[in-house]
């Protein structure tokens, strides 16, 4: 199935929107001291997300969740007036990850003598803390807190995602607008990889060699004029040679986010690649979605038929197509 | 293109009343009640001291939703009778949690009492990280555990929409709801939301509710195409409506707007106007349940005034990301068995919750069609209309 794009947005280290991910510079990866100590990170700073999201809503929102919200804004912006309020919404979403200060205060407030306290912890414990915390601990909401600040109000899906999921939130938004159920449809991504459990995590899996990124991308697909068209090709558990020939036949340019093996596969078709994955770092669920970014800028230059591939930490492969309109 | 025509051909359950769909049906129709005083732990000094608790030994570790999914998943699969051809898997789950020995180490690697030491955790966690099972923390662990026990080879998804995943996930081949929530991290978080009952009853639609009570379990279906050989169907899914309130994360349009919108076009999908049974969201909370009534006012018409109208949250308490799969069992038991389960808890119904409420015992019914709210936190909505199989 073959739908327009008629709105993209998004939030990366380089900047706000597409062109912010194709901005992104190998010296933004910078040491962050305070969760991350010596590792080189992709952090977005709180200059470039701006006042965007009022300060009331972002002390109740996990990363992921405030890095959608202010790509949401862009992009209801960027749809005009009203068109956003009976969209779909299908998002790519992380294990959000409450803010490690308020469990710590948690803990802390249940140690008796040296001892903890399981039922403290449920008394003087939830008093220690931040009561928001609650707000930031549910997958969805990292959805549904970008609806509530924009008024969208559409059918609806968040896909538990690592890389892949995103392109199945995208798939569920394509044919939401197919089957009618809405005129127009927001898909993507938004997740942090700087949640000092998630770094320990991808430590633990052996992938302490990435460098941590964050962000946000997000489409607009339907009703609309159409600044480019685009395909979900397919999606599989593993990578996938004859699927990786299949996306790279007939194709102008590749916009890649994967492993060196993958991108040498696609190099020996001769066909040029735009290695977003290497400025993007892992963002988990946010990755795929920036590098449709990344397609969209592609076609804005004067590609005809891009298409792009993600492989996550699983392995799980996701392809997607753009085209000129 | 005409759509495949869906149907249940096997369903199965594991929740705090039995470990069995059949078992837990029964014990549900009698008006049993699974909430009962924590004992797990000592929840002394809890915002509420009540969960429906389910008794399992994992025995693999430290994720609790496993073994409650595995166990109805094979009941579901055993039931359907069908061919194990490609399959998909729709779970819908939240984040998993470790244990609270993991979670003290946690708090440890951050230096323990007083500040959080980022640096420090930074440096500590990596030990701690190695001794994480990391499917006890990845929310996608269950549906990757299920797809491995039926050898699917289609899509593999989670979806997270707290308590409207069950629902939501309920498309083709094996798909349900885990939950696996009464533990303490997420009774002290719901207990922050304040939505948690301090009267420690789960009593939904009734003058004395005040919140909702955890409750854990696993409910499964699998769905087929029509035309697939298996199992008698027990019904079809007719129709499924989604929407977003887009209005606030704890609590409900008090105009039902978003909810009426799920309700309407799951409806409209399955060209029905009236069903015999409505399976409620109901949580016992004082928003929730009377926003519900007027969304299915405002959606149903007049027909809802034919409907009756029961939750299973009575007896089972909250399910979160598995309410919406055991809300959709009861809904098939009705269509199955013609009777309608009672909401175990429901004594007085408040004013703004009228309707024809099912009190006490289950009640004989011509169930034709049933309707399944799942309206979740963050105003994530999903509803299903099931009906009855009478052929293609």
């Amino acid at each position: 199935v073959r739908v327009p794009v008629i709105a993209a947005a998004g939030v990366s280290p380089g900047g706000r929107g597409a062109r912010g991910v194709a901005a992104i510079a190998p010296s933004t990866a910078t040491p962050l001291a305070s969760t991350h100590p010596g590792v080189p990170a992709r952090a977005i700073t709180d200059e470039l997300l701006g006042d965007t999201v009022p300060v009331r809503a972002r002390k109740t929102m996990a990363r992921g969740a405030l890095l959608a919200a202010t790509a949401m804004a862009d992009l209801v912006r960027a749809l005009g007036p009203g068109r956003a309020a009976g969209a779909g919404c299908f998002l790519g979403v992380g294990a959000s990850a409450g803010a490690m200060p308020d469990l710590h205060a948690m803990l802390g407030a249940a140690i008796v003598d040296g001892a903890w306290s399981i039922a403290r912890f449920g008394g003087p414990g939830l008093a220690a803390c931040n009561p928001l915390l609650a707000f930031q601990l549910m997958n969805n909401f990292t959805m549904c807190h970008a609806a509530i600040q924009e008024g969208v109000s559409g059918p609806s899906g968040a896909y538990f995602s690592r890389g892949a999921g995103t392109v199945a939130a995208l798939r569920a938004a394509v044919d939401s607008v197919g089957d009618g159920d809405c005129a127009i449809a927001i898909a993507g991504g938004a997740d942090s990889a700087l949640h000092p459990v998630t770094w320990a995590e991808m430590v633990r899996d052996g992938r302490g060699e990435c460098v941590p990124g964050e962000g946000a991308g997000l489409i607009a697909i339907g009703d609309g004029n159409a600044i480019a068209v685009i395909t979900v090709i397919a999606t599989a558990p593993a990578i996938d040679r004859a699927l990786i020939d299949r996306a790279v036949a007939d194709r102008s340019e590749i916009v890649i986010a994967a492993p060196a093996a993958v991108r040498a596969l696609v190099a020996e078709r001769g066909v040029a690649i735009h290695d977003a994955g290497a400025a993007i770092g892992e963002a988990l669920a946010a990755t795929p979605a920036l590098a449709w970014l990344t397609g969209l800028e592609r076609i804005a230059a004067g590609a005809a038929r891009v298409a792009i591939l993600t492989v996550d930490g699983d392995g799980a492969l996701g392809v997607v197509a753009l085209e000129a309109p | 293109v005409t759509a495949r025509r869906v149907v249940v051909r096997g369903v199965g359950a594991w929740s705090p009343l039995a470990t069995t769909w059949p078992a837990t049906a029964e014990a549900l129709a009698a008006g049993a009640s699974a909430v009962a005083p924590v004992t797990a732990w000592d929840a002394s000094e809890f915002p509420c001291r009540v969960a429906a608790a389910c008794t399992v030994d994992s025995g693999e570790g430290e994720d609790r939703r496993r073994p409650l999914a595995r166990a109805a998943a094979r009941e579901a699969w055993q039931a359907a009778g069908v061919s194990r051809g490609r399959i998909g898997v729709f779970i819908g789950a939240e984040s998993g949690r470790a244990s609270f020995r993991t979670v003290l180490e946690l708090g440890r690697a951050a230096g323990a009492g007083g500040r959080f030491d980022a640096a420090a955790f930074a440096v500590r966690a990596r030990a701690f990280a190695a001794r994480i099972d990391a499917s006890v923390i990845s929310p996608a662990a269950i549906a990757a555990d299920l797809a491995r026990e039926v050898n699917a080879t289609g899509p593999v998804l989670t979806v997270s929409l707290a308590c409207a995943s069950g629902a939501a996930a309920i498309d083709v081949a094996l798909a349900g709801g885990v939950g696996a929530d009464a533990e303490p991290l997420m009774l002290a978080g719901f207990g922050l939301l304040g939505a948690l009952s301090a009267r420690g009853e789960s009593c939904p639609f009734d003058q004395r509710r005040d919140g909702f009570v955890v409750g854990e379990g696993a409910a499964m279906l699998v769905l087929t195409a029509a035309d697939v050989a298996g199992a008698p169907p027990s019904c079809e899914i007719a129709g499924v409506g989604r929407s977003l309130d887009g209005y606030r994360l704890t609590a409900p349009e008090p105009d039902g707007d978003g909810a009426a919108r799920a309700i309407a076009t799951a409806m409209a999908d399955a060209r029905e106007e009236v069903v015999e049974h409505v399976q409620a969201h109901g949580t016992s909370t004082p928003l929730n349940d009377p926003a519900e009534i007027v969304a299915l006012r405002r959606a149903l018409g007049a027909a809802f005034e034919c409907a009756q109208v029961s939750s299973v949250k009575g007896a089972v308490g909250h399910w979160v990301a598995g309410a919406g799969a055991i809300g959709a069992l009861c809904a098939i038991d009705a269509i199955v068995h013609q009777r309608v389960l009672p909401t175990a808890g429901l004594r007085a119904p408040d004013a703004p919750c009228a309707a024809r409420h099912v009190m006490g015992r289950a009640v004989a019914c011509d169930v034709r069609a049933a309707l399944v709210n799942a309206f979740a936190f963050g105003g994530a909505n999903a509803s299903l209309v099931l009906r009855r199989w009478e052929g293609a």
